[in-house]
């Protein structure tokens, strides 16, 4: 990796910091508490399903801590209360040097007492921690049956979660009917609308991901050919981190995504705009260079609605098939690429790793980033010149975005011209 | 069991009858007890244990690299010191090397070396499959470990989940290294099970009832039959790699109809057994060290031996708590949810009894006992952290992340390696005649033990602040900085703790140099590998011992008063064996072993580089199980004196004749009336033995 990698947010080089190490140590225990910015944090719930974990977690960890205590204590009491005296100690020690054998080592009656074992106590120390356990596992039962509960109606809104090497695409259901095409496809971004539990039904189109907001709920494997039921609800509008937890692959710790959580008006404004499809460019309009070098170049995996599936001139037959989750017509997925018709309303892109705008555009309101945003040229031109180059990627192209070393600049930047459209 | 030897004598007879010629071997067998060849051919259980343990020694130093590569690579945000791939590479090299080639081949070199002498008998059942198993594993380390120069190591993950590991998504060659190396390696740990299993059940010393074995004796048990059963599951998931990878077949392939949970749950079947196949054996050592150095005998023996069994037994309906979030439906998930959580009670137990021997004892704090004691805290800490993740809805957040690779390190680095280091420190004297230095051994301890919870402590807090498992690199903004420096810090403490215990060996080796060799007993022990001359001879005892009771050598050294006084009877020295008889008779040592082992390998290769090499493989090994079969018993040259008793062939013999006639070496005044059993040979003991399990058999 050259230093102009995800770098931007992934750090300086190692050895500058190892220099810091001396003095990072000193001061280390005392920023820990201040420097709290963990946006993976599980310990601090944002939604009920995480609330309900962290409910069972807590008394749990409660009592373990007390064991672990009295544990380590009886251990530090025994040693230092049966520790052989300093001075019998010293003997044997002498008397192990000199003859190098154990027979020196104790007179008669320095011995304890022999005692075998008790009966009563080897009862009490089975019995009691089952009945603990018993008690816990009562609690855990509860929470598994309270987890598993879905109170969101048959045709409220339902999202698909489909993880792929190594991004994230979510397709909306707005009328809970998995079975028809989604209204809605995105990527990376789950926009959802607060205090109202959204089921997901979680697959994948290669490997196996996990699908982890950690403020918001547990992680679900996306496993591929299977579907997995979960659920996902947050009682705070925000943006809430998420990571791939399952081993994937070379960029598997490029493989984030986000939960952007809206209120209910800012929801229904986010679908209102999302629903539409993009209209295609006329000669003349701005970005209309783009879109053709899109066409000829990008439209082999990427999708944007109202212009790649209006199928000019049947470059696309058979391309790309979104119809259903489980759309996985071969073991290699090239021909599936984050869907782009709204491109530049995302704040991320590339499995949430880069930022569409400087600044990562938090201050902006989710739905005005595109009005008000600051494009991130560099890093979207960076990119599509040479995306292995950026986040580690299959070499030979068979997963992942390519590089494409064809692409004139001027043509790249009629690309990102033509992306800044996509709102 | 009588004491007679007319049962072997006849028994002898018979087989002798039908004994091989020296004329259809192939070779003679290779001689001497010195040099290179007399380790590379040695069927002794002693040798071949040091080298068990060796190798394991070895390999850690390389885990330990590959360890050191991970914490420098994710010291800070963005690290640099290798790209993903070979991060990947590295962090899946480090699981198999330190599961598969350090904490198992360690605990293969104690079960080699204590067992026979802990149960009193002469060597293990099968010698030669013994040696056979020890190249067999070291072909499959060193054959996995050459994928680093052939175009890549494994690189998806020491469980290797399906589809990641398949050709599509891992196309170099590193799988195939892991599928074939991990099998080879499988071969050796199945055939050594069913040696110890064999040897434990047959073999013991007269009057060494199951119930006066050894608490270790009793965990190698359990491990060996953990391993029969595990090993064959993990075979299979390998096979069904192997031929998705190799030959096109379709296993995994989700395209063709395959669920990828298939594999997760055949390798974790497998694999959580493997985790108490890892921890059991250190459980065995910590149980013979704490009550040595407390100087009283294991607290509630039957409950550490039932809670071992029992681990061993509900070891395996708990494999699935491995896959909580992979989706296979909230009954599952809640069934394995609470069979996990009860496991936790027999290890409980175990850690309650270890405390309760310490208790009202009088504490020798020695290396060895540091390091059993230090074991006993860490691994508390890794069992209850196990606790927090049984509970299913906790888990699907903790799991795959760094809380868990803090919580596995707690148990099989402080609980396993630590407990192991523990029984190098105990038995080194009795393996190579002197003690390593106490004082380096402590500072070593503590360096470890802080270095260790510097390391994986911090892992708690980064796992729950959402530090995910397996990632090459960490966001600046994620806040896992801080942590993760200390975690890298530490791990470099950890590394001067293993320097200062190889440091240790040295310093030992060059102090013990021309200086006679420790007695036979230098820590005033307990079990029977004490009972005899130190380093252990060849032939480990002068004369058959009997056992009366549990701890039966510290009881002829020490007889407890009607108050419960304890008072000296006997010095070890005189109680001992001074490993001064002659005229054993040992088994031959072999050249087919090394030959067989070697095949396996070139099998290996030739499956993913040419299929001729793998002819050539086969050749080796069906060359070499011929000359194995046709092996001639004896060494010629010295007929009379070094027969061969590998109970693995009809040559299991011949040693009961000449053990008569060896039994005039007097060697002390035996104790206990040992002299009525007095032999020369494994003879009498493993003949008499056999017959006993023959006699048993309707």
């Amino acid at each position: 990796m050259t230093a102009e990698q995800p770098s931007a947010r992934f750090g300086r080089p190692l050895w500058r910091r190892l220099g810091l190490v001396g003095i990072a140590l000193a001061a280390a225990l005392a920023l820990s508490a201040c420097a709290d910015e963990h946006p993976l944090d599980t310990l601090t719930e944002a939604g009920p399903d995480a609330q309900e974990i962290n409910d069972l977690f807590f008394p749990v960890l409660g009592v373990a801590i007390i064991v672990f205590f009295l544990v380590q204590g009886a251990i530090v009491y025994l040693v230092f209360k049966y520790r052989a005296r300093r001075r019998e100690a010293a003997a044997a020690a002498r008397a192990e040097e000199h003859s190098g054998d154990g027979d020196d080592l104790y007179g008669d009656d320095e011995y304890p007492a022999q005692v075998h074992g008790n009966l009563r106590l080897e009862l009490a120390w089975t019995i009691i921690p089952t009945i603990l356990l018993a008690v816990i596992s009562v609690f855990t039962l509860i929470s598994l049956v309270e987890l598993n509960e879905v109170s969101a109606a048959e045709d409220d809104l339902r999202v698909t979660v489909v993880g792929q090497q190594w991004w994230w695409e979510f397709q909306y259901h707005l009328d809970g009917d998995t079975s028809t095409p989604p209204d809605i496809v995105t990527a990376n971004e789950l926009v959802m609308p607060v205090r109202q539990q959204v089921p997901l039904e979680i697959t994948s189109r290669d490997v196996i991901h996990s699908f982890w907001i950690p403020r918001l709920n547990g992680k679900r494997d996306a496993v591929p050919g299977r579907t997995h039921p979960w659920v996902i609800e947050a009682n705070e509008v925000g943006r809430y981190m998420g990571q791939c937890t399952e081993f994937c692959g070379l960029s598997h710790a490029y493989m984030r995504m986000y939960a952007v959580v809206l209120s209910p008006e800012e929801w229904e404004e986010w679908v209102q705009g999302q629903i539409v499809d993009a209209a295609p460019l006329e000669p003349g309009d701005p970005g209309f260079e783009g879109q053709e070098v899109f066409l000829a170049n990008c439209a082999n995996c990427h999708v944007v609605n109202g212009v790649t599936d209006v199928n000019l001139d049947g470059r696309l037959d058979g391309m790309i098939d979104y119809a259903g989750a489980n759309s996985i017509t071969s073991a290699l997925v090239a021909g599936a690429a984050p869907n782009l018709t709204h491109f530049a309303s995302r704040t991320t892109f590339a499995g949430s790793i880069f930022d569409v705008y400087e600044g990562r555009a938090e201050w902006i309101p989710y739905l005005e980033v595109a009005e008000r945003g600051d494009l991130n040229r560099g890093h979207l031109a960076a990119w599509i010149r040479n995306a292995p180059e950026r986040k580690a990627n299959d070499a030979d192209g068979a997963r992942g975005m390519t590089a494409f070393p064809g692409l004139t600049e001027g043509e790249i930047d009629s690309l990102v011209e033509y992306l800044t459209t996509l709102r | 069991m009588t004491t007679t030897s007319e049962p072997p004598l006849q028994l002898t007879a018979g087989v002798q009858l039908v004994r091989p010629s020296s004329s259809l071997g192939v070779l003679a067998r290779p001689k001497g007890d010195t040099g290179w060849k007399s380790w590379l051919f040695t069927v002794d259980h002693k040798r071949i244990g040091i080298m068990y343990g060796a190798a394991a020694l070895v390999f850690l130093v390389i885990g330990g690299i590959e360890a050191l590569l991970i914490r420098l690579q994710l010291a800070v945000p963005g690290g640099n010191v290798l790209s993903e791939d070979a991060y990947n590479q590295v962090f899946t090299m480090h699981g198999v090397t330190m599961v598969f080639l350090v904490i198992m081949p360690m605990a293969a070199a104690f079960a080699n070396y204590l067992l026979p002498l802990q149960i009193g008998a002469r060597d293990v059942a099968f010698p030669r499959l013994n040696a056979f198993s020890l190249w067999a594993f070291l072909a499959g380390g060193i054959f996995l470990n050459t994928s680093w120069f052939l175009g890549g190591a494994p690189d998806g993950g020491w469980f290797g989940y399906a589809p990641n590991s398949g050709l599509v998504y891992s196309p170099s060659n590193g799988m195939d290294f892991y599928a074939l190396g991990l099998q080879i390696a499988g071969i050796a740990s199945l055939v050594s099970a069913i040696n110890l299993i064999t040897t434990v059940l047959n073999m013991r010393a007269p009057g060494m009832t199951l119930f006066r074995m050894p608490v270790l004796t009793w965990m190698l048990l359990v491990v060996q039959f953990l391993l029969l059963f595990a090993i064959p599951v993990i075979t299979v998931a390998l096979f069904l790699l192997t031929f998705d990878r190799l030959f096109g077949a379709n296993f995994f392939n989700v395209a063709a109809g395959a669920d990828p949970l298939l594999w997760q749950h055949l390798f974790w079947i497998f694999g959580h057994p493997e985790v108490y196949i890892l921890i059991l054996p250190a459980f065995g050592i910590m149980s013979e060290v704490i009550p040595v150095f407390s100087r009283k005998p294991i607290f509630g023996y039957p409950f550490m031996v039932f809670s071992g069994i029992a681990i061993g037994f509900m070891g395996w309906g708990v494999w699935a708590h491995h896959m909580f979030t992979s989706g296979m439906g909230p009954v599952s998930v809640a069934a394995f949810s609470l069979s996990t959580m009860f496991i936790a009670v027999p290890t409980g137990v175990k850690i309650l009894n270890w405390l309760a021997t310490m208790w009202g004892g009088r504490l020798r704090m020695t290396t060895a006992m540091m390091y059993s004691v230090g074991a006993v805290a860490m691994f508390t800490i890794g069992g209850l952290s196990g606790v927090t993740h049984a509970i299913a809805p906790a888990d699907t957040q903790q799991t795959d992340t760094y809380y868990i690779v803090a919580h596995f390190h707690y148990v099989i680095f402080g609980g396993s390696l630590m407990g192991m280091l523990s029984g190098i420190y105990f038995w080194w004297p009795k393996m190579f005649g002197h003690k390593l230095d106490e004082k380096l051994g402590k500072i070593g301890f503590w360096v470890l033990l802080i270095g260790f919870n510097l390391t994986f402590g911090p892992m708690h807090i980064l796992g729950l602040q959402g530090m995910s498992r397996r990632i090459h690199s960490y966001a600046a903004d994620s806040g896992f900085n801080l942590w993760n420096m200390f975690a890298t810090v530490g791990s470099f403490v950890v590394a001067l703790g293993v320097m200062l215990f190889f440091w240790n060996i040295g310093v030992s080796r060059r102090r013990a140099r021309g200086a006679p060799p420790v007695g036979p007993d230098p820590w005033d022990a307990r079990g029977l590998e004490w009972m005899t001359a130190s380093p252990t001879p060849a032939h480990n005892f002068d004369r058959d011992i009997t056992v009366t009771r549990p701890d039966e050598f510290w009881h002829r050294k020490w007889r407890i008063g009607p108050d419960g006084e304890v008072k000296r009877i006997a010095r070890a020295a005189d109680v001992a064996h001074d490993g001064s008889a002659t005229d054993v008779h040992l088994p031959s040592p072999s050249y087919w072993p090394v030959v067989v082992a070697l095949g396996l390998p070139l099998v290996a290769y030739g499956l993913i580089y040419n299929l001729w090499i793998t002819g050539l493989g086969a050749l080796l090994i069906l060359g070499g199980l011929y000359g194995w079969v046709f092996e001639p018993p004896d060494d010629p040259e010295a007929h009379d004196h070094h027969d061969d008793h590998d109970a693995d062939g009809s040559d299991d013999s011949g040693n009961g004749a000449s053990g008569g006639g060896a039994s005039s070496n007097g060697d002390g005044a035996p104790a206990d009336g040992d002299g009525a059993r007095e032999l020369a040979g494994v003879g009498a003991g493993l003949a008499a033995s056999t017959a006993k399990a023959t006699g048993a058999q309707p």
